[in-house]
């Protein structure tokens, strides 16, 4: 028994440079050997009602795509911008991208770069980008009134007016669903406040890991239909509009996110020993004090 | 052959190793990139918020295309000369090319908004804190900022997260028991939790277990948060690890290798280096 509260109390004493390793290791491992860690993903009732949502539209429905998060949460956000343009794609949706964040641009033109290609849509017809515009909620207010106060030109210069699928909308209402990437301020909650709750306009959102529990109490009151928490939300939504391709006989690349969760999986119980090691650590060293 | 794709992945990765050091203990390299990310952001977002908002959407509709809004006025004409004294300013008087100014007005749109000569106002009354004596008008603005905003917060927060959540905390009684004993927990971790921030009572008594209850409550809601905290940390930890692990190729001239030994070489240098300045100095 000693033996084993030495060892504890010497994982106590391990410098935080030795614990950063062992979590780095726990990280790259599952990466380059992605066939050592083979775990199932399972959509949880959340990812599962933001896909049946958006399965529900119907072809040649509009949905505005808001682009809030940069390359600091790129590895969260965007595999599910990447799977939800897969599927707005496959069921011919129209889709309108915005950004509320500055380097939201940067990943709004990556995803559709990557997917329109694939899928063969055409800008302007089948998809625009519209860019951001600063302001924050402002600008969320200004969509939700007229579009045209805030947006003279897309992304690419080309006045809006010139743009075929601009040509009906006016503002929010003319959207059939609003799906927010999101992974902070502006973002899913002002969609709530702003536009989609005064409006009744359907929202559903994709956000980091570190949003959720903010974002949940709308979710549990239908004010957003469902959520996409961080990469395991990802990873299932990918799982899903996998599915969905397949029964409609489409091929299309995988998803990054689905490969990314074995070393999620992995580092997540590595820190879970960390945690579990550190309080027995600490309550076996606060006994021996107060032993003396 | 050396490509833009190439040369960005080196510096991604030089970047990205630079900011990692930091796990070792703070360094220069980590100092630099810090220091680039700042600088690069703040440019970044600077530049964009010019040309896609104030460029087009305020000198846009001040001085719109004369083609569209010609009516041959000598107070019009006057007005597009103000323009131009602009352009001559922002060109350096003449010696650059018109960019933030074109010739004959801005297109997008079909009349003069005399209205948005108050943001423009304003705008420039911000820029005016730079300068001390009339630093004070900059306060204006920011009253015009903060009033706008808590106005258009008001009524979102009132709606959204005061009214309707309120509604949902009700319990529906005529629904099953599951959804009754959830909405029971809701309504109790709610309610505790706002008895734990209410000061004006002692939390004694009733009061007192209530907050109490209360406090589990808020912990889990912080267990949950932390919980999701690491799992967005280690998310984006795979995200970098990614990207390094594929520029890691002989595609990339083995970018990854190379800079991780060039940095840790430079690191224990540097550290040595340190380590001899401190004991020097404690001599």
């Amino acid at each position: 028994m000693e033996t084993i509260k030495k060892i504890f109390i010497l994982l106590g004493s391990l410098d935080r440079r030795i614990i950063f390793f062992i979590v780095g290791l726990s990280v790259l491992i599952p990466l380059l050997k992605p066939e050592w860690v083979n775990l199932p993903i399972r959509p949880t009732p959340e990812s599962q009602i933001v896909f049946d949502e958006i399965n529900n539209l119907n072809e040649g429905d509009k949905v505005l795509l808001s682009f809030e998060y940069g390359p600091s949460t790129k590895p969260e956000i965007h595999p599910m911008a990447i799977a939800i343009l897969k599927h707005l794609y496959a069921k011919n949706i129209q889709v309108y991208g915005f950004a509320l964040w500055p380097d939201g641009n940067f990943m709004s033109t990556e995803a559709f770069s990557e997917v329109s290609v694939e899928f063969d849509k055409k800008y302007g017809i089948d998809y625009v980008n519209l860019g951001f515009k600063p302001g924050q909620e402002a600008v969320i207010t200004g969509i939700a009134s007229d579009i045209r106060t805030l947006y003279t030109v897309d992304l690419k210069g080309t006045p809006i007016n010139d743009i075929p699928m601009m040509k009906d909308v006016v503002n929010i209402e003319d959207f059939d669903f609003v799906f927010s990437l999101s992974a902070g301020f502006p973002g899913s909650k002002e969609w709530v406040q702003y536009a989609c709750d005064p409006k009744n306009i359907p929202l559903s959102t994709g956000c980091t890991s570190i949003q959720v529990t903010d974002i949940m109490p709308y979710v549990e009151n239908n004010q957003i239909r469902g959520i996409l928490a961080g990469m395991p939300g990802a990873a299932e939504y990918e799982s899903l509009v996998e599915t969905e391709l397949q029964k409609m006989k489409i091929t299309a690349t995988p998803g990054k996110a689905t490969g990314m969760m074995a070393a999620q999986s992995i580092a997540h119980v590595v820190i879970v020993l960390f945690i579990i090691f550190g309080n027995i650590t600490y309550f076996i060293t606060r006994k021996k004090k107060r032993k003396g | 052959m050396l490509t833009a794709e190439i040369m960005g992945a080196w510096v991604v990765v030089f970047l990205t190793l630079c900011i990692f050091s930091f796990l070792y203990k703070d360094n220069p390299f980590y100092k630099a990139a810090e220091h680039l990310y700042v600088g690069v952001s703040a440019g970044y977002v600077a530049v964009i918020s010019f040309w896609q908002q104030i460029q087009p959407n305020l000198f846009g509709r001040l001085w719109p295309s004369r083609v569209e809004v010609d009516d041959g006025s000598i107070l019009q004409s006057i007005w597009y000369t103000i323009y131009e004294s602009f352009n001559f300013i922002s060109t350096g008087f003449g010696v650059l090319d018109r960019s933030i100014f074109p010739e004959g007005g801005i297109k997008g749109y079909d009349e003069i908004r005399m209205i948005y000569l108050i943001p423009f106002i304003l705008g420039i009354f911000m820029l005016l804190r730079l300068v001390p004596k009339l630093g004070w008008l900059a306060r204006w603005a920011i009253a015009y900022i903060v009033g706008m905003a808590a106005g258009l917060r008001f009524y979102g927060f009132l709606n959204s997260d005061i009214l309707i959540q309120i509604k949902a905390s009700a319990i529906d009684f005529t629904s099953d028991w599951g959804t009754i004993i959830n909405a029971l927990i809701l309504f109790i971790g709610t309610l505790t939790g706002l008895i734990y921030f209410f000061y004006s009572t002692e939390h004694k008594g009733v009061i007192g277990r209530l907050s109490r209850i209360g406090i589990y409550f808020l912990m889990i809601k912080f267990g949950a948060s932390f919980g999701f905290a690491v799992m967005g940390r280690i998310s984006l930890l795979i995200g970098r690890f990614n990207d390094l692990k594929d520029y890691s190729s002989s595609e990339y001239n083995y970018a990854t290798p190379i800079i991780l030994v060039f940095i840790i070489i430079c690191l224990a240098i540097w550290s040595f280096m340190d380590g001899e300045k401190k004991n020097e100095s404690t001599v």
